[in-house]
């Protein structure tokens, strides 16, 4: 966690509303990992006291660069979309717990809703460097909000739903996890919490329907008393993975403003999080 | 020199660094600026030209009764709730340098605190809700006070309680603990159903809580006073006859804010605590009208963003002020406080910002323009 001063270098409106910033930022190109977080600040004239945290969308080391993606939601990002390039924006990070891939994981499956693209997309780079398949279902209300192919790597296989049926999948981007669950090895997602907590619940009843046999050493993976719950390792061990969010304060660990509910009591987005397994949070039942 | 010529500070040390801040009661005694030398007093003031921001004096004594207890080296605390237990920014703030670190609000058993979401932002300001999450008094002493006790800086323990008896029970446990320096009694959270917000509403339960730990413990006592009440200054007076060291005002101002998608409110708990720029003219009043009737010192906190928040506060009669939400946004301003607070003095020739301390208030109320008869313990002495 360092405080920095990133150059803006490029902003690019890629979807009504939403930009894609790259910032000049080599220490966080370097240092920070898919699921991690900058918190950035914006300025005082206007009246704005608390930072703004964005997931660090992607990373180019050799460039010593890093871009976030946001859409406009109220006077922050507004202000930010106004920013020019040569700009300079004091950032703070890299914040939060990164996503943790099994090294024996051959294919990832990244679940998207809508902004929730930004969540997961640096795990796309990230997977495909480490040699595994990627596919990445993603969400959104219409083909006017679909994130565009073109600034995915060629190797992800990308399947779209939309809620209107206007391009791909007519219906939740959860209804194609079924098809998909039996090919990847550990699934990764981000995006509105009801599409999160319907995506848990798939989670929970994937081993059974597909089959899997729970080996291993105490009983295999389900069991709790394996690892810690929230650490490392048990987050690995996990099928699924989400990258959750939540009005955030300090982003360091310290206002215990951004929690929500665990399993075992609040939990800090900007700490414990944003990455969080997804037996580890206490999902609220489907309306 | 300008009309403050009369004002001779009681510690003048021009040439020495400030005593470095005390951890323990035991350690703190005896030590050299308990009470102030009247023979320097006839002696010449050094020229201003000669002054250079280290020889500026900012330590600051923050239990004047209590022999050196809590001396700080600067006047720059930062505020409970926003700074975890100190560990959390040590990343990137230099947090041995700060006057003093109150940590997050301490109860007697563990709370999970409020229902989320606890923050939002709201014009020149924010609403929290937390609900005073905590791990308890006895795991906070033994996670903490390790680390705390290695640190140069002083930490002051925020105490927070539903009855009198916990606020009690939670002061012995942290009585004698290693690495705590004080006490700060969260009287007037506004975001707790129970206990919270009701002592600070009322002078007389505001008194006694405060009397009931002051037997309780040595530890610096300062009271945290709460702006949701007509009139603070019964409570101020009530709270410093209870037996507290220093009081810290203020505490949030109680708001809400409204979630229009979902047309209902934002925060979980409805209610939220209003801190930040926006509550600063409030908290520069209330640290006026409190000077004017207590002699303990006054730690002013509610939206200070600046060098010149700070400068306000002490014109109005704080000793020392906490920086609390700002410090979200630019993590490194507190350590910046200290540093233009020292250039500031040393410009105008100022050998302490203790100088500049109630310089604005009334005459004849704590402000400089007659002398008074009763010894100030602001640290600003007035010849008769």
């Amino acid at each position: 966690m360092r405080l920095l001063d990133a150059e803006l270098l490029e902003s690019r409106e890629i979807l009504p509303a939403q930009f894609l910033q790259t910032f000049h930022a080599p220490w966080l190109a370097s240092g920070s990992r898919a699921g991690q977080f900058i918190h950035v600040r914006t300025p005082d004239y206007s009246g704005l006291v608390l930072r703004r945290p964005f997931s660090i969308n992607t990373v180019n080391v050799l460039a010593g660069t890093i871009s976030i993606h946001f859409r406009i939601t109220g006077k922050g990002t507004e202000w930010m979309a106004r920013a020019r390039p040569g700009e300079r924006l004091d950032v703070l990070g890299p914040l939060g717990r990164p996503f943790e891939v099994d090294r024996r994981t051959h294919h990832v499956l990244l679940v998207a809703g809508g902004l929730g693209m930004a969540g997961v997309r640096a795990l796309a780079d990230e997977s495909l460097a480490a040699g595994r398949r990627v596919t990445l279902l993603f969400g959104a209300a219409g083909a006017s909000e679909v994130y565009p192919s073109s600034l995915l790597p060629t190797e992800v296989e990308y399947v779209v739903a939309t809620d209107d049926g206007s391009l791909g999948h007519h219906g939740f981007v959860t209804d194609l996890v079924p098809e998909y669950e039996a090919l990847a090895d550990q699934a990764f997602a981000c995006g509105p919490e009801p599409m999160l907590a319907a995506l848990a619940r798939l989670a929970r009843g994937r081993d059974a329907r597909l089959g899997v046999a729970r080996l291993g050493r105490k009983g295999g993976r389900s069991s709790r008393s394996s690892g810690a719950l929230g650490t490392a390792a048990a987050r690995r061990r996990a099928w699924l993975q989400v990258s959750m969010e939540q009005n955030m304060g300090c982003a360091v660990g310290a206002c215990l403003g951004c929690v929500v509910h665990g399993v075992e009591g609040p939990v800090r987005v900007c700490r414990e999080g944003p990455v969080f397994a997804a037996e580890e949070i206490a999902w609220e039942a489907p309306a | 020199m300008k009309a403050r010529k009369r004002v001779v500070t009681d510690r003048v040390r021009t040439a020495e660094p400030s005593p470095p801040p005390r951890r323990t009661a035991a350690r703190g005694r005896g030590l050299p600026n308990a009470r102030p030398s009247t023979a320097r007093a006839d002696q010449p003031r050094v020229p201003p030209a000669a002054l250079r921001a280290a020889d500026v004096d900012l330590s600051i004594d923050l239990a004047p009764e209590r022999h050196g207890q809590l001396v700080l080296g600067n006047p720059i605390l930062v505020a409970s709730g926003t700074f975890g237990y100190g560990i959390e920014y040590s990343e990137v703030v230099e947090v041995e340098r700060l006057g003093a670190i109150c940590c997050k609000g301490t109860t007697l058993k563990p709370r999970f605190g409020n229902e989320p979401p606890r923050v939002t932002e709201t014009p020149a300001g924010m609403l929290n809700s937390i609900g005073l999450q905590n791990p308890g008094v006895d795991a906070v002493i033994e996670k903490y006070s390790a680390l705390w006790a290695s640190w140069r800086v002083p930490i002051i323990v925020n105490v927070a309680g539903e009855s009198i008896e916990d606020y009690v029970a939670v002061v012995r446990r942290l009585d004698g603990v290693p690495g705590v320096a004080g006490i700060e009694l969260n009287i007037s959270c506004p975001n707790v159903g129970k206990g919270g917000l009701q002592f600070a509403v009322d002078k007389d339960a505001a008194g006694a809580v405060t009397a009931a730990v002051r037997r309780a413990t040595d530890l610096p006592l300062m009271v945290k006073l709460s702006p949701n009440v007509a009139d603070v200054r019964a409570i101020a007076r009530a709270i410093e006859d209870g037996g507290a060291d220093s009081i810290c005002a203020i505490n949030t101002l109680s708001g809400m804010a409204m979630d229009r998608a979902r047309r209902k409110p934002l925060l979980g708990n409805t209610y939220g605590g209003l801190s930040g720029p926006a509550i600063r003219p409030v908290a520069l009043r209330i640290v006026y009208e409190v000077a004017q009737v207590v002699r303990i010192p006054i730690v002013a906190i509610g939206g200070v963003a600046a060098l010149d928040d700070v400068l306000d506060f002490l014109m109005a009669g704080a000793s020392a002020v906490q920086v609390g939400t700002a410090l979200f946004a630019d993590p490194a301003l507190p350590i910046r406080l200290i540093d233009e607070l020292a250039a500031w003095c040393a410009a105008r020739g100022l050998t302490s910002h203790r100088e500049l301390i109630g310089a604005a208030l009334p005459p004849g109320k704590g402000g400089s323009g007659h002398g008074r008869d009763r010894p100030s313990v602001k640290g600003v002495e007035y010849r008769p």
